[in-house]
C-alpha cells in the first residue's frame, strides 16, 4: 500500500479522499491555490503545497505543477477527485511517465471513452445497447434525412466533440432536418472547432440511470447497483438516489444494465472505479450514454446501500491489490438519497452566492452522512464551483429516506450566503417526486407547479419577535465596551 | 410568550407549549429569519435608517444598477451619455464561472459608469446609474 498520496483537488471531495487516507494510515498531501490557503482540505492534510495563482487554469488544472509537488514531497500516487484533471488522459499519462501512480483508470481507457463517437463505437462492439444512430460523422443533410427516416423521429443531432448541450438539436419532423443540421454543425464548429455532427434517436422522457463499476488490474470487475440522477437542472444533477425507483419496479433490469456496463468498461481496458451512464425509456429499454472515468460526485449513495467504501478500493486497486468482492457478494440494503448544497440563490435564477459563512449548523442523528468542504467563518471563494456540502440520508425505505433527508435539511443552516436548501425542501415535498415518477425533464415541469411554502401567522409572529430581539441586541452591543478576556494572567 | 437567545443569532420561542427555534441574520434592509430551513424577510422600522439617502429616489426615475453578487467585471456594454432601453444589458459580471448580464430597469440615459473591465466588485456595489428622460 502507498505511504503518501497527493490529492489534486479541493473542497468536499478532497476532504472525502483525505478521510480515507487517514483511516488507512496513509500520509496525505494537499495542494492549494492562493485563495485556498485556509480551505478545509488544507486543514485536513498532513502536508500542503502551494500552487501559486488563484484561477483554476493556473492551479488545480496545472498537471505540471501538481506532478512537481508530488515529486517534491515524495508522494507515490495522485488522487484526482472529480472535475479538474480527473478525466484528462494526458495528465494520467504524465503521472505514470513521472514515476507516480494515477489513482484511476489507465490513460488509454480515458482517451477511448472521452470522445462520444468512439465511446459509442466501443459500447456497440461490446454489445451494450446504444441509441439507434450513427457512429461516424454525417456527411450531408440528405444522409441525416435518410437515417432519421430509418430510425424514426424524434431524433437528436449532436456534436461529436460536444458537451454541455452545445451543438445539439432535437428534430421532430423531416422538413426541419436540413436547418437543424446546418445549425448544429456551425455551432459545433464555433464551440469545439470541429463541425462533425452525428445523429441519434431522441429518447422521450428518459430516466438517467447509471451503474457504478469497480474493477482491479487483473480483469476482475463488478457492478455495485445503480443510481438514478434524473432530477437535473441544465444537465447538472441536483438530487441523486440509489437504488433507482424505476429499477425497484423492474428488478430484472439491474442485472442486465450491470452486465452491459461491465462489458463496455472491460472493452475499453478499464480498471478502478467508474460509472456507465444510461438513458432508460418508459418501457424499460436502456441505452448507453457515456462513461465517466472517475469517482462521481454522487458516489456516497452507492456506498450507503452497498457498504462498500469506493475510495478505499480505488486506493487498493491503484496499489495493485486484487478486488476481493465477488459479484454475488454485492447486496443492496435500504435507500439512500443525496442533495448537493450549493452557494447559490434559487430566487435569483440560481446565481452563485459567494461570501463568508457567518454561521453554520449541521445535522446529525441516525442515517445522516455529511460530506462537507466548508466551516463557519470561511469565505466561499468566487473562483470555483459553488458546491459546499453533500447531504446524504440513508433509511430502510425510499419514503423513510425522503423524510430523513427533509429532517436533516431542516437541521442544516448555512448563514451569510444564499443556498438551495429551501429549493430541496420544496422538491422533496412534491407528489410526483415522492411517487418516484422521474425523468430528466422533471425539474422543468416541476418549476411550473412549484408550491411555495406558506408560513402560518404564528410562525411569522415568532419570526418578528426574534428579529425585534436581534435588533435590540444589536443596539446594546454597539454601546457596550468589548468584554475583557476571562483568561487574565 | 417567552423568547430567549440560546446561541449567537439563534432564538428559542415559546408560545404556550409551542416551541420554535429561529435563526436571525441581518440583511441589507432588515432581517432574514430561518425556521426549520424555511426563510422569511422581516423588516424592523428603525428611525436611524431614515437619513434621506436613497429615500424618495425610487419614483424620480433614477436607477442605480448594482451587482447582486461579488465578482469580476467582464464587459462594460455602455458608455456615459448612452441612451438605453428598458431591459438593455449594461455590464457583464462573472462569478464562479457564471456570467451575469445586468440590465437597465428603465429607459433613459447613462449618467454614471462606475464599472471598469477586469475590476473585482462587491455584492450590491453600484456599477451603472441610469436616469429616465422624464425626471
Amino acid at each position: 500500500m502507498f505511504r503518501k498520496v497527493l490529492v489534486a483537488n479541493r473542497g468536499e471531495i478532497a476532504v472525502r479522499v483525505m478521510r480515507a487516507l487517514r483511516e488507512m494510515k496513509i500520509g496525505s498531501v494537499a495542494v492549494y491555490s492562493d485563495v485556498d490557503r485556509n480551505a478545509l482540505h488544507v486543514r485536513m492534510a498532513d502536508e500542503a503545497i502551494a500552487l501559486d495563482g488563484s484561477a483554476s487554469s493556473d492551479t488545480y488544472l496545472r498537471g505540471d505543477k501538481i506532478v512537481a509537488a508530488a515529486i517534491a514531497c515524495d508522494a507515490e500516487a495522485i488522487h484526482p477527485g472529480y472535475g479538474f484533471l480527473s478525466e484528462n488522459a494526458d495528465f494520467a499519462a504524465l503521472c505514470v511517465a513521472s514515476g507516480l501512480v494515477f489513482i484511476g483508470p489507465p490513460a488509454s481507457a480515458i482517451e477511448k471513452l472521452g470522445s462520444k463517437t468512439s465511446a459509442r463505437e466501443l459500447a456497440k462492439k461490446a454489445g451494450t445497447p446504444i441509441p439507434p444512430g450513427t457512429e461516424q460523422a454525417l456527411t450531408s443533410a440528405d444522409e441525416a434525412k435518410r437515417i432519421a427516416g430509418d430510425i424514426g423521429y424524434p431524433v437528436i443531432l449532436k456534436a461529436a466533440a460536444g458537451g454541455g448541450g452545445k451543438g445539439m438539436r432535437r428534430v421532430e419532423r423531416e422538413e426541419d432536418i436540413e436547418a437543424a443540421f446546418r445549425d448544429a454543425s456551425s455551432e459545433a464548429e464555433r464551440s469545439f472547432r470541429n463541425a462533425d455532427v452525428y445523429i441519434e434517436k431522441f429518447i422521450v422522457r428518459p430516466r438517467h440511470i447509471e451503474i457504478q463499476v469497480l474493477g482491479d488490474q487483473f480483469g476482475h470487475m463488478i457492478y455495485l447497483g445503480e443510481r438514478e440522477c434524473s432530477v437535473q437542472r441544465r444537465h447538472q444533477k441536483v438530487i441523486e438516489e440509489a437504488p433507482s425507483p424505476f429499477i425497484a419496479r423492474h428488478p430484472e433490469l439491474r442485472h442486465k444494465m450491470g452486465e452491459a456496463a461491465v462489458a463496455a468498461a472491460l472493452a475499453a481496458g478499464y480498471f478502478n472505479a467508474g460509472t456507465v451512464e444510461f438513458l432508460a425509456d418508459e418501457t424499460g429499454r436502456f441505452y448507453f450514454l457515456e462513461m465517466n472515468t472517475r469517482l462521481q460526485v454522487e458516489h456516497p449513495v452507492t456506498e450507503c446501500i452497498t457498504g462498500v467504501d469506493l475510495v478505499k478500493w480505488q486506493l487498493r486497486i491503484a496499489a495493485g491489490e486484487h478486488l476481493t468482492i465477488k459479484q454475488d457478494e454485492v447486496s443492496i440494503r435500504g435507500w439512500a438519497m443525496e442533495c448537493r448544497l450549493y452557494a447559490e440563490d434559487p430566487d435569483q435564477g440560481f446565481l452563485p452566492s459567494p461570501g463568508e459563512i457567518t454561521s453554520l449548523a449541521l445535522p446529525g442523528g441516525p442515517g445522516v452522512r455529511l460530506d462537507s468542504g466548508v466551516y463557519e467563518g470561511w469565505r466561499v471563494p468566487l473562483e470555483y464551483d459553488p458546491l459546499l456540502i453533500k447531504l446524504i440520508a440513508w433509511a430502510e425505505t425510499r419514503e423513510d429516506a425522503i423524510a430523513r433527508l427533509e429532517r436533516a435539511l431542516e437541521e442544516t443552516h448555512i448563514g451569510g450566503i444564499r443556498t438551495n436548501i429551501e429549493f430541496f425542501l420544496d422538491v422533496l415535498a412534491d407528489e410526483a417526486f415522492q411517487a418516484g415518477d422521474l425523468h430528466t425533464g422533471f425539474l422543468d415541469e416541476w418549476f411550473l407547479r412549484r408550491k411555495k411554502h406558506v408560513f402560518s401567522d404564528q410562525d411569522l409572529a415568532a419570526a418578528r419577535n426574534a428579529a425585534e430581539l436581534a435588533a435590540k441586541g444589536r443596539k446594546i452591543e454597539r454601546v457596550q465596551p468589548t468584554a475583557k478576556s476571562k483568561w487574565k494572567a | 410568550m417567552s423568547i430567549i437567545k440560546v446561541e449567537r443569532s439563534v432564538y428559542s420561542h415559546l408560545d404556550g407549549h409551542r416551541q420554535r427555534e429561529l435563526r436571525v441574520e441581518s440583511d441589507t434592509d432588515g432581517y432574514v429569519v430561518t425556521l426549520r430551513g424555511r426563510q422569511t424577510k422581516i423588516k424592523i422600522e428603525d428611525p436611524r435608517a431614515w437619513n434621506g439617502t436613497g429615500a424618495g429616489k425610487a419614483g424620480s426615475g433614477i436607477a442605480k444598477v448594482a451587482t447582486p453578487m461579488p465578482g469580476k467585471v467582464i464587459r462594460v456594454l455602455v458608455a456615459l451619455g448612452d441612451r438605453v432601453e428598458s431591459g438593455q444589458g449594461l455590464v457583464v459580471v462573472e462569478a464562479m464561472k457564471m456570467q451575469n448580464e445586468l440590465k437597465s430597469p428603465i429607459p433613459g440615459t447613462v449618467k454614471q459608469v462606475q464599472a471598469v473591465e477586469g475590476a473585482t466588485v462587491n455584492a450590491n456595489q453600484v456599477l451603472i446609474v441610469v436616469e429616465s428622460d422624464a425626471s
